[in-house]
């Protein structure tokens, strides 16, 4: 059979280097698409050896943009370890940071990746679809992204000192306080970030509109979802249960305690990616997997926590007569509506008086050979899980990562996507955009390096199956 | 006492003759980098640091073990020092395996410091990334060997000050190791009081209390100084 392949390698604007290889049929059909994960970095391996608390300072290092949820995951193993809780003040602090990084990397994934796409379209000239052409075109809303991710950050700053792969999340608690000076600064921000998610989700509100069609077939397999969810059910991002969901909307597990994550999640590698391919284990490799992320967290949840964000959600819910949305194009919608409870949750955490108290850690020592820990990064849940010798050296480190989670469904997507919207050989800049956009929905992130100008040339080569050049592109 | 008179940098003091030129620069506000010297310690003119140009020696010497000669004319900061030093410092990073960002002393450590001190932006020679021990056999502290520059603060404390001479050095070249007693973990050994000194005088992440984490490591060397100068006066 004269099988043909077409690669798109560099995939552009998202967080890393990934290529895709689409294979053709006879027919020029789309017959299977790879997604690739090409980087290999080898933190489970080279933590072995070192004492379970440097952990916390070893792991906000896999990424720049969701360095707390890996310090938040990390210090519950080490927590775990030592057998002790935070006070409750040191929780506060530690969510109002996750909130931070959450609305920051939220903020990041759609003003400054992927609003050039709807607000320009997605055939527009590919040198001004990014954020500078989104700067030049609209500033305002250029100018309420960027500032919408200094808050997130800030919420950091105020509190440890440092925006980016944070210090201070320490086992038992934290190292700072919340001075009443940084409070009070920090609520001044509450009404500009509200108005900015606002006009993010109207933003995606508009182009669902004007592009139904697209957004309703946008890769829409059904899948399973996982995502934590409070005693409640209610949305989660911190501290809370597992709750995996089949795609009709039946709970299959509720309340898991995550450190039982191993009961029911399976990896399992490919020759052709450095990422492996996790799966719901109950229902095996083929039919196991699940997504995890903001599209994720809102099909499992049964409610948001804060009111502007519940009256969004029903309006989500409402969409699909209460099941699970699909569609991976709602990925973006889910983000903003995390972003709006963030942004109300932060406040309420503002106003807690218990919130400047200086009791904000407990102190513990090295009591169990074994940690588990797990929070909702901005792109899906995460565990970390470690076992250390009798002196507390780590023996072994697993480190279950969020896009890992989504592997298999974004491969799914962009075969679903690929069949879609090439045909052949005849391979448009828009069309090849698509595809990337696909992974963009998910927004993926490989590894701590980011790309969001997008300016990486990209090369596309149509091969036969015996590696002869058939066709070959260049974009820029 | 009978002074002596010394030129530092173009300016002339009258000094004690028993002093080093290290302990004269300091006493003058000169600065002179160091990693092995701790005062209270004996010096060993290790770290190489130190150096300064003499007039009439061609090499160059240590200020912390070479003391002050009657009419002697030094130079602290010419740019045949500043080159060595940097030289040095860059040694020191390329030993070993120094990853300040996730090191518990990043922000609080000696070695970092002397690296924005030289201006350190690139090592020139190949790291030689060796596999260094991490022992965790003591209840209380950890020694990472991936961190020790050799300076030997910790083995000079622990036989000077405390007296248990629980550490020592092993090997020559880049093979050498702090060892603890004959070469046992840490916890195993039979000399340590568990007194802390060591942890204290160490300039980098090397030795460190197991109950810290980044950001909460404070050392105080100058605790050793003092610790040292109150035995002294009793005497």
């Amino acid at each position: 059979m004269d099988k043909r392949k077409i690669f798109i390698s560099p995939v552009t604007r998202i967080e890393g280097h990934a290529n895709i290889t689409l294979e053709l049929d006879d027919n020029g059909n789309v017959s299977d698409a790879l997604f690739h994960v090409n980087e290999f970095r080898g933190f489970e391996k080279f933590c072995e050896g070192r004492m379970y608390t440097e952990m916390p300072t070893i792991t906000p290092r896999i990424c720049g943009i969701c360095p707390t949820s890996h310090t938040l995951a990390s210090v519950k193993a080490c927590e775990m370890i030592q057998g002790i809780k935070p006070t409750y003040t040191a929780n506060l602090l530690r969510r109002l940071m996750h909130i931070g990084q959450n609305l920051s990397s939220h903020a990041l994934s759609f003003f400054h990746l992927s609003s050039p796409d709807f607000l320009m379209g997605y055939d527009s000239d590919p040198a001004k679809r990014n954020i500078i052409g989104m700067a030049e075109k609209y500033p305002d809303i250029a100018v309420r992204g960027i500032r919408l991710r200094k808050f997130g950050q800030e919420l950091s700053e105020r509190i440890t000192g440092k925006k980016i792969h944070i210090m201070g999340i320490v086992p038992g608690g934290m190292a700072y306080p919340l001075t009443e000076e940084n409070r009070k600064a920090l609520l001044k921000w509450i009404p500009e970030a509200l108005e900015t998610v606002r006009l993010g989700i109207n933003i995606i509100k508009k182009f669902h509109e004007d592009n139904p069609e697209m957004v309703r077939t946008f890769a829409t397999s059904p899948t399973l979802y996982l995502g934590t969810v409070g005693h409640g059910g209610e949305h989660e991002l911190y501290d809370g249960k597992l709750r995996f969901m089949d795609g009709d909307g039946i709970i299959l597990q509720d309340q898991l305690d995550p450190a039982r994550y191993l009961e029911f999640i399976a990896e399992r590698s490919v020759n052709w990616s450095y990422l492996k391919y996790p799966y719901f284990k109950p229902y095996g490799f083929d039919r196991g997997f699940y997504r995890v992320g903001p599209l994720a967290r809102l099909n499992v949840c049964s409610r948001m926590k804060t009111p502007q964000a519940q009256e969004e959600f029903e309006k989500f819910k409402h969409m699909s007569g209460g099941k699970p949305v699909h569609g991976t194009f709602y990925y973006h919608y889910t983000r903003l509506i995390e972003a709006l409870s963030d942004v109300e949750d932060a406040e309420r955490i503002l106003k807690d008086p218990e919130v400047t108290s200086l009791n904000i850690q407990h102190h513990g020592r090295w009591n169990y050979t074994e940690g588990i820990g797990s929070s909702e990064a901005p792109r899906g849940t995460l565990f970390h899980h470690y076992k250390t010798d009798e002196t507390g050296k780590l023996l072994k480190v697993n480190l279950l990562i969020a896009t890992g989670q989504n592997n298999p469904s974004m491969n799914r997507s962009v075969l679903e996507v690929a069949r879609q919207y090439v045909k052949g050989d005849d391979i448009k800049e828009g069309m090849l955009n698509r595809v990337e956009s696909t992974i963009r929905c998910y927004d993926p992130c490989l590894s701590c390096s980011t790309h969001a100008l997008g300016q990486m040339p990209m090369v596309i080569e149509v091969k036969d199956k015996n590696g002869n050049l058939v066709k070959r592109v260049e974009r820029n | 006492m009978n002074k002596i008179s010394v030129i530092i940098d173009e300016k002339k003091f009258d000094v004690d003759p028993q002093k080093t030129i290290l302990e004269v620069c300091r006493e003058n506000g000169i600065e002179i980098l160091t990693m092995c010297h701790l005062k209270g310690l004996m010096d060993i003119g290790a770290c190489r640091l130190c150096i300064v140009e003499v007039e009439g020696i061609n090499r160059l010497l240590s200020a912390c073990t070479t003391k002050v000669a009657p009419n002697m004319v030094v130079k602290t900061a010419t740019d045949r020092i500043k080159r060595y030093q940097r030289i040095t410092t860059e040694l020191f990073f390329a030993e070993r395996n120094h990853v300040c960002a996730v090191c518990v002393s990043n922000g609080k450590c000696e070695l970092q410091n002397l690296g924005y001190k030289v201006e350190l932006d690139h090592i020139r020679y190949p790291h030689l990334f060796p596999q260094c021990e991490v022992d965790t056999s003591h209840p209380w502290y950890v020694m990472d060997h991936n961190r020790c520059i050799m300076c030997t603060r910790c083995v000079r404390v622990c036989n000077e000050v405390e007296g248990a001479h629980n550490w020592d050095v092993m090997n020559r070249g880049h093979q050498v190791r702090i060892i603890s007693d004959f070469n046992t973990p840490w916890g195993q050994s039979t000399t340590c009081t568990s007194c802390g000194k060591c942890l204290h005088a160490c300039p980098t992440g090397a030795i460190w209390p197991k109950a810290i984490v980044q950001g909460q490591l404070e050392k105080n060397p100058v605790m050793v100084t003092e610790l040292v100068e109150r035995r002294k006066m009793k005497l």
